[in-house]
């Protein structure tokens, strides 16, 4: 009896120790996996109070700024849409300047595919810049609705995120369909218009039910939300710093809007909205720089910029997207001979000048308008003033306004010239409207080049009644050209190694990005024609 | 009375005493081991408390009672020997080491087992096996050691982590990485940060490593439930050495070098080539001059990269404790340059018995591992392999005329010299040999694994064991891009250090209860309690716009314009119990089946619970009786089981909606990073195994055999979603998905010859795996760049076009499209026409080559792959060679590519195949030259069956050849053992594949990846 005892006193003896501990575990138990993230902050705080709207309005930005370069390894920067890509992908579409490595080859020849890296990240981060801008939208009108933050701001803040959704509208429809006058009333396929946010799984079930919109279907959209943006969006002078050029603006829509209807052969309404920056809502708010590099000298304080996407020395494109890297330091796209020896491009033109606008390395010719070539600083020059005056230009010669298309022409043009009492167009210097628009659209490429404008041109002009552009036109070799190919005084008749594509060929459009084709099956039957 | 009684039995005591006759006997207790005497052996007699032990020196003096019958003579870890005492005075006697081979073990989850009660798939390795060899981290040398694991390393680059698949790839987009459990602590593996690549195992010193098990079917990884889907491998790390005290001091002393090297063009053949892919786009030639004829691949790679290992260890053990103490060093030189490792490892375990029922231990090890990276970019310009094979041929690596020594463009100080060419590399190659030397990638770790325990014998079947454990690791990263020259002159310099430290606590708590009862019901049972929280931390600052290259070793205030810095924190943990129950009867028939329960922050809190069930039955058949008359049979078993287990390699909040850090130039944002699944559940993984294990002959020949299903089921899949939804990373985290992974493992060893001065074995393995997908969300394929992911089909199978050749009339490459029909990729055009076999000079019909017209080129994961290893031994001379093989799989070669460019690069020799002219039509193979024509010749980016290659190859893995010094001679020096060894590993490869090695494939992708190495060592092994 007593030994039994004894055992039970040992046992009870050596159990303490594992009692103890199971009942230590019990305490703790649950705690120990009811954890939250510290890196991320849950959906549902997004939009309950004021700071964290203001910070997601902010980080709908982020989007425009920086896309990512979708590798499956390490996503990295890459500058798409707005925060250099539309200037690189804008460029190497076109002819007026030579890919001289492998960077943009595949854009410049035309090699592209469903699941080539630019055109399918275009699409994917446009698209992911979009569904911010919803998320944005949806966003601010709870808040508003909530009392969380006031009508007033989440409408200014609706007004931004418009923005942002038109011109990304935009840039879909300049790569991924074919231009207004494709078909007469703009009926041919246009991409797919989402304005609701993605961010459950029921409004990814919806989705698939959304094809694309035709064409003109999604200029009306556009044109809507840049009504709406700018009705609500404050003037340049209310906002401080640099994001008087760098965040949404009125006059950032109203300019956005002449471009637009530029692209929608509206010609009247590009007048009704540049006349706006003249005598309208915008009068005073805008001026040409007194130098046509003063723009790029001070990018982010001058009169003339109105609209680009900041970059800051820690968050930019990167080495591999940024524009002062891509076309300053790196040298990886020149200036074409094609366009350097168009001889409406005077000799003398302070466009052309050694130091303030280009540089020379062996003779070939780069361009300087972005020179923080250590930070990437510059911001993207997506809208400037010299744009709506050579819009407006335009629509008043289409319309047969010789004077006032030569006025607005001039504009740009003699603050380039080297002199211009002798060197300016006059009312003689054109037989008709005709040849002054000729002179005009001369007049873009040399003043937006290499800022991306060349490819919306091309697009636009396929069937201009005047002087239409058939598909892609020839271009250089790819390859950095000779020193001497670049010598002034004649036009370029040189070789053109990168053949011509013509508009009927299925390579003029891009195609949606296989990864779509894939996931997508409303999308699957869609596919551009040849692709 | 009572007092007189006392006195009586005091009297009668003394009496008994005086009667008593005692007699004395000595004697020297020695070891048939080595033949050394052995202290604090106990000795007693039989049925008595009477007992000494033995001295310093093995002897004993002992009286006994002259009626003892019987000494018994017990130590640790010796078999205990009884004597008849007789007439004997003096006796010496041996003894022998436990026999353990009748009754060896294998380490489970949570405790050990006997190998022959073992009813689930463990595979053990000893780490004898692996000690020796020259490693970065012991798991890549235990590639081919067993069946059904396959372990490759892509790369040479030491501090690359290699790829374990246990029996197939357990998951689509999730974690594959196995379970690692050193001395029951779940330890952190893969990279643990810094700027260099850093591996989690390497910070183990293979020499302390005792053994490792691998457990690989569902009943074996049952117990470790939610984390066990890629199977779990256990180390466990060495204890003192039964028998007295010892000193051991191993080494090895080496040179490694690539396995291969790029067949590249000389100058001759480069200017021709260069000139030739101008011309024929009419364009002027570019390449002049030919003093200069570089290897620039010397100038990359090492050929001599110096390795050396140091350990020492010091270990014994007595009745009441058992110590284990090791120092090792090693270093070692990858074959790129400057990669390098430094490790520095220091380990103590140590066990003690306080009392009879409570002992306490501890195992710590402290590494310091040092290692030097490098940019390995498989697509960037400063890439070392990248830019090995590209740069001119006819330019030098140095430069004594320019300042910086090297050959640097005078045109523009970012491209690489060009030299009489007259115009600089393409793609504004940097001269990759300065950035190598100049640029600096870093990792430093400090790292410790401890676990501490207490174990108390409630009973002596019951058994309660807790042990607290912590696996902490903390990194030093450090890069440095110079600002004059490569990746750092594009921000004029770059530097950057950073911190992480990952910290992960691990409880556990065992109770054990081992009974036999009626004699042949023998019953085990476990219960286990887990807790597991891990903390990750990391910093960084930054800077660039450098002062001056002067501040390059660390971040140094004020020397930098650029000021970035910025970090995370991350953190997990789990809640698990779980239980065992084996029971046998007789050894004859075996049961197990176990359950766990595990619950785990990173799952809604409603999916959070899991549960992971697994059983198991064997039934030794050699020993019922009817099979008593075949007397061959050794052992005969036939084993069953079946288990679902999970995956948790699944991050940490992958359920929740989520909003990142996004900033918007330098303003603050926020912006939308995750989508949300509430509904998101544990991954699963139901595996069935067959086995069969068979010896014969005493055991000489030993055979075993698995055939195992796992199906693993509600994989995660990040599941895409249309990019025109602007879902974050276009895709949400479903459980949607099923993969399917079965095949044959075959083992077999075979003692061949077994003499006292001659012993021959031979062993091996095979396994056959396949795998499938089984089905995807909304059944929709997953296609990668060169891969695609489909239901029906191997995982990553190549995925591209049907190359056919050259059209011989104008050197155009041809494809078979889907509908079967030719087309050539017509060069000066860029687009593609007809080709018409009757009229090959035809280009006038347009066609197209597009997505559509893609297909499937093959499984990208090897079908079959195992070894054959011979052991001999003839009297003090060993020898061991180890072959691997391994092949059904296709990879697709885009070094290959890469060597073939259109550009002002160079090319490997296959480019002089092309088609020159209808004369000179080439290889057939090799299309025109086409100056920048990549895109369309090569058509990068895709693959295609140009490309594409058998990954089969037979490799001489290892061949050891050592000496043992005869034991008299040794003897007289006061050393126990001594051996000399000569060791190659990677000497010899037989494959056709073209690339460097076929298993530098990731993903089925040879893409400009480090050549792996192959070294020869020396060394010595010295035990006192």
């Amino acid at each position: 009896m007593k030994n039994i005892f004894k055992v039970y006193q040992k046992i009870l003896h050596r159990g303490i120790v594992p009692v103890l501990v199971i009942a230590m575990t019990f305490t703790s138990c649950e705690k120990n996996i009811d954890l939250e993230p510290f890196n991320q902050v849950s959906e549902t705080a997004a939009f309950q109070t004021a700071p964290l709207i203001a910070l997601t309005v902010s980080g709908m930005y982020e989007a425009a700024q920086i896309g990512y370069y979708a590798n499956p390894v390490d996503p990295a920067y890459r500058g798409f849409p707005f925060g250099s890509a539309f200037v690189q992908q804008g460029d190497n579409r076109g002819e007026d300047v030579v890919n001289v490595a492998t960077f943009y080859q595949l854009t410049y020849t035309a090699t592209y595919s469903t699941t080539s890296a630019n055109n399918v990240n275009y699409w994917k981060d446009s698209y992911r810049l979009i569904n911010r801008c919803n998320i944005v939208i949806d966003g601010v009108r709870k808040a508003a609705t909530d009392n969380v933050i006031s009508a007033a701001l989440a409408e200014e803040y609706e007004g931004e995120a418009r923005l942002l959704r038109a011109m990304t509208y935009h840039e879909l429809l300049q790569h991924f369909a074919r231009p207004y006058k494709d078909t007469p009333s703009a009926s041919h396929m246009g991409v797919p218009y989402h304005e609701k946010p993605f961010t459950t799984q029921a409004a990814i079930e919806e989705g698939f039910a959304t094809g694309r919109s035709t064409v003109a279907e999604v200029y009306a959209k556009i044109i809507a939300d840049l009504d709406f943006a700018e009705a609500k969006l404050p003037l340049k002078a209310t906002r401080t710093g640099n994001q008087k050029l760098t965040r949404a603006t009125k006059g950032a829509a109203i300019a956005e809007k002449t471009r637009i209807y530029l692209h929608m052969w509206d010609m009247d309404k590009v007048i009704t909205e540049g006349t706006k920056f003249t005598s309208g809502s915008l009068a005073g708010t805008y001026a040409l720089t007194a130098e046509p590099s003063g723009p790029f000298a001070s990018p982010y304080s001058n009169t003339e910029s109105i609209f680009g996407m900041e970059n800051s020395a820690t968050v930019n494109p990167g080495v591999n997207a940024a524009l002062a890297s891509q076309y300053g330091r790196r040298q990886l796209v020149c200036m074409s001979p094609i366009l350097w020896r168009n001889p409406s491009w005077l000799v003398d033109d302070k466009r052309r000048a050694d130091g303030a606008m280009t540089f020379k390395v062996s003779n070939v010719i780069f361009t300087n308008k972005y020179k923080d070539q250590t930070n990437y600083t510059d911001p993207s020059p997506m809208l400037r003033y010299a744009e709506v005056i050579l819009n407006m230009a335009e629509a008043y010669a289409r319309k047969g306004d010789v004077t006032n298309g030569l006025t607005y022409l001039n504009m740009i043009r003699n603050r380039a010239l080297a002199a211009p009492a002798t060197q300016a167009y006059t009312a003689a210097s054109f037989k008709d409207n005709v040849e002054l628009l000729g002179a005009i659209l001369v007049e873009r490429r040399i003043e937006f080049a290499m800022e991306g404008r060349r490819w919306p041109d091309i697009h636009r002009l396929q069937k201009c009644p005047y002087f239409p552009i058939n598909g892609i036109p020839a271009k250089l070799a790819n390859g950095m050209p000779a020193g001497s190919a670049f010598t002034l005084g004649t036009p370029y008749t040189g070789a053109l190694g990168t053949v011509a594509i013509p508009y009927s060929d299925y390579r003029f459009v891009w195609p949606i990005p296989q990864d779509e084709i894939n996931s997508n099956p409303t999308l699957a039957a869609q596919q551009n024609t040849g692709w | 009375m009572k007092k007189i009684a006392l006195l009586l039995a005091f009297f009668a005591i003394g009496l008994n005493v005086l009667l008593a006759q005692t007699k004395e006997i000595t004697g020297i207790v020695t070891s048939t081991e080595d033949g050394g005497t052995m202290p604090g052996v106990s000795i007693s007699v039989k049925g008595t408390s009477l007992g000494t032990i033995t001295d310093m020196n093995g002897r004993f003096v002992l009286k006994v009672p002259a009626d003892a019958k019987t000494l018994l003579f017990s130590f640790v870890g010796m078999a205990s020997q009884e004597v008849v005492i007789g007439n004997q005075s003096v006796i010496n006697i041996q003894l022998k080491a436990e026999d353990i081979s009748v009754d060896e073990v294998v380490v489970v989850g949570y405790g050990v087992q006997k190998k022959r009660e073992v009813t689930g798939a463990i595979s053990q390795v000893k780490g004898d096996a692996i000690a020796n060899l020259a490693t970065p981290s012991f798991e890549s040398q235990l590639a081919g050691r067993s069946a059904g694991v396959q372990i490759t390393a892509a790369n040479g680059v030491l501090g690359e982590a290699p790829r374990i698949r246990i029996r197939g790839v357990g998951s689509i987009s999730q974690g594959t990485y196995p379970l690692v459990v050193v001395d029951g602590m779940p330890v952190f593996t893969g990279d643990v940060g810094g700027y260099a690549s850093t591996n989690a195992m390497g910070d183990i010193n293979p020499a302390d490593i005792e053994s490792v098990e691998i457990l690989k079917d569902g009943s074996a990884t049952a117990i470790y439930g939610s984390r066990a889907a890629n199977g779990v491998i256990l180390i466990t790390t060495k204890k003192g050495s039964k028998g007295k005290f010892s000193v051991t001091y191993n080494n090895y002393l080496g040179i490694a070098s690539p396995v291969n090297l790029f067949d590249l063009l000389e100058t001759p053949d480069f200017v021709t080539i260069s000139n030739e892919k101008r011309s024929n786009r009419g364009q002027a030639a570019i390449a002049v001059g030919t003093d200069v004829n570089t290897d620039w691949q010397a100038a990359v790679l090492r050929q001599n990269a110096f390795q050396q290992d140091h350990n020492l260890g010091i270990s014994g053990a007595n009745e009441m404790t058992n110590y284990y103490f090791s120092l090792g060093y090693t270093t070692q030189e990858g074959v790129s340059r400057p990669n390098e490792m430094n490790r520095y490892t220091f380990r103590s375990n140590i066990d003690q018995k306080l009392y009879k029922w409570l002992s306490i231990g501890l195992n710590s090890a402290i590494t310091r591992s040092e290692y030097f990276g490098l940019n390995t970019g498989s697509n960037s310009l400063s890439g070392n392999i990248f830019s090995a094979i590209r740069m001119l041929p006819n330019t030098s690596v140095f430069d004594a005329n320019d300042p910086t020594g090297y050959n640097i463009d005078d045109v523009n100080t970012n491209y690489s010299g060009r030299g009489q060419n007259l115009q600089q590399v393409d793609d504004n190659l940097p001269n990759i040999r300065y950035t190598l030397d100049k640029n600096v990638y870093s990792s430093k770790t400090m790292g410790v694994i401890a676990s501490t325990y207490l174990m108390v014998n409630i009973t002596p079947d019951l058994n309660f064991r807790t042990q607290l454990g912590v696996d902490t690791k903390g990194t030093e990263g450090f890069r440095y891009w110079n600002p004059f020259h490569g990746d750092g002159q594009s921000v004029n310099g770059r530097i950057n250090n950073n911190y992480s430290n990952l910290t992960r606590w691990n409880w556990q708590n065992v109770l054990t209860y081992t009974k036999t009862f009626a004699e042949n019901h023998n019953i085990n049972v476990n219960l286990v309690n887990e807790f597991q929280q891990q903390n990750v931390n990391s910093f960084y600052g930054a800077g660039t716009n450098m002062s001056d290259s002067f501040f390059s070793h660390n971040l140094i205030d004020g020397s930098y314009g650029t000021q970035i810095s910025g970090g995370s924190k991350s953190q997990n943990g789990f809640n698990s119990l779980a239980g065992r129950i084996n029971y046998n009867y007789a050894q004859k028939y075996f049961f197990q089946a176990s359950v766990r329960r595990d619950g785990i922050s990173s799952l809604p809190k409603d999916n959070r619970y899991g549960i992971f069930p697994g059983v198991s039955v064997g039934w030794t058949i050699s020993r019922e009786s009817f099979m008593s008359d075949l007397t061959f049979i050794s052992d005969l078993k036939l084993r069953a089981s079946y288990a679902e287990v999970g995956n948790v390699d699944i991050g940490n909040y992958p359920y929740l909606g989520l909003y990142s850090n996004a900033k918007y130039a330098d303003y603050n944002g926020i912006a939308f990073s995750q989508i949300g699944n509430d509904q998101l559940k544990w991954e699963t993984s139901q595996k069935t195994d067959i086995g069969l294990d068979a010896s014969f002959v005493d055991s000489k020949y030993k055979f075993s055999f698995d055939y195992f299903i796992n199906n693993q089921d509600g994989l995660i899949l990040a599941a895409p979603t249309p990019p025109s939804f602007g879902i974050p990373g276009n895709s949400i985290a479903k459980n949607i998905g099923k993969l399917k992974n079965w095949g044959y493992e075959f083992t077999f060893d075979l003692a061949l010859i077994s003499k006292k001065d001659l012993k021959l074995s031979v062993d091996g393995n095979l396994s056959l795996v396949k795998n499938e997908i089984q089905e995807l969300v909304n059944h929709q394929d997953i296609i990668q760049t060169y891969t695609i992911i489909r239901e029906g089909e191997s995982i990553r199978t190549l995925f591209g076009y049907d190359y056919q050749g050259v059209n011989m009339s104008n050197g155009n490459p041809i494809y078979r499209k889907a509908d079967g029909t030719l087309v050539q990729g017509n060069i000066p055009t860029s687009n593609y026409k007809v080709y018409n076999p009757e009229n090959p000079t035809d280009i006038s019909v347009a066609s197209t080559l597009v997505s559509a017209d893609r297909k499937l080129l093959g499984t990208s994961i090897p079908t079959y792959f195992g070894s054959v290893g011979l052991k001999a031994e003839y009297k003090g001379i060993d020898l061991n060679v180890m072959f691997r093989y391994s092949g059904g799989n296709y990879v697709m070669n885009r070094t290959r590519m890469d060597l073939l460019n259109q550009k002002f690069q160079n090319n490997g020799t296959e480019i002089l195949g092309r088609w020159q002219s209808v004369d000179n039509p080439g290889d057939g193979w090799t299309p025109r030259l086409w100056y920048a024509g990549d895109t369309f010749v090569n058509f990068t980016d895709n693959t295609s069956t140009r490309w594409v290659e058998k990954g089969d190859y037979v490799k001489l893995q290892t061949v050891t050849l050592g000496y043992t010094l005869p034991a008299s001679l040794l003897k007289r020096m006061g050393i126990q053992n001594l051996r000399i060894f000569a060791q190659g590993q990677d000497l010899l490869m037989f494959t056709d594949y073209t690339g460097i090695d076929p298993e530098m494939e990731n993903g089925g992708v040879d893409f400009n990846g480090t050549p792996r190495q192959s070294v020869v060592t020396f060394g010595i092994n010295l035990k006192l």
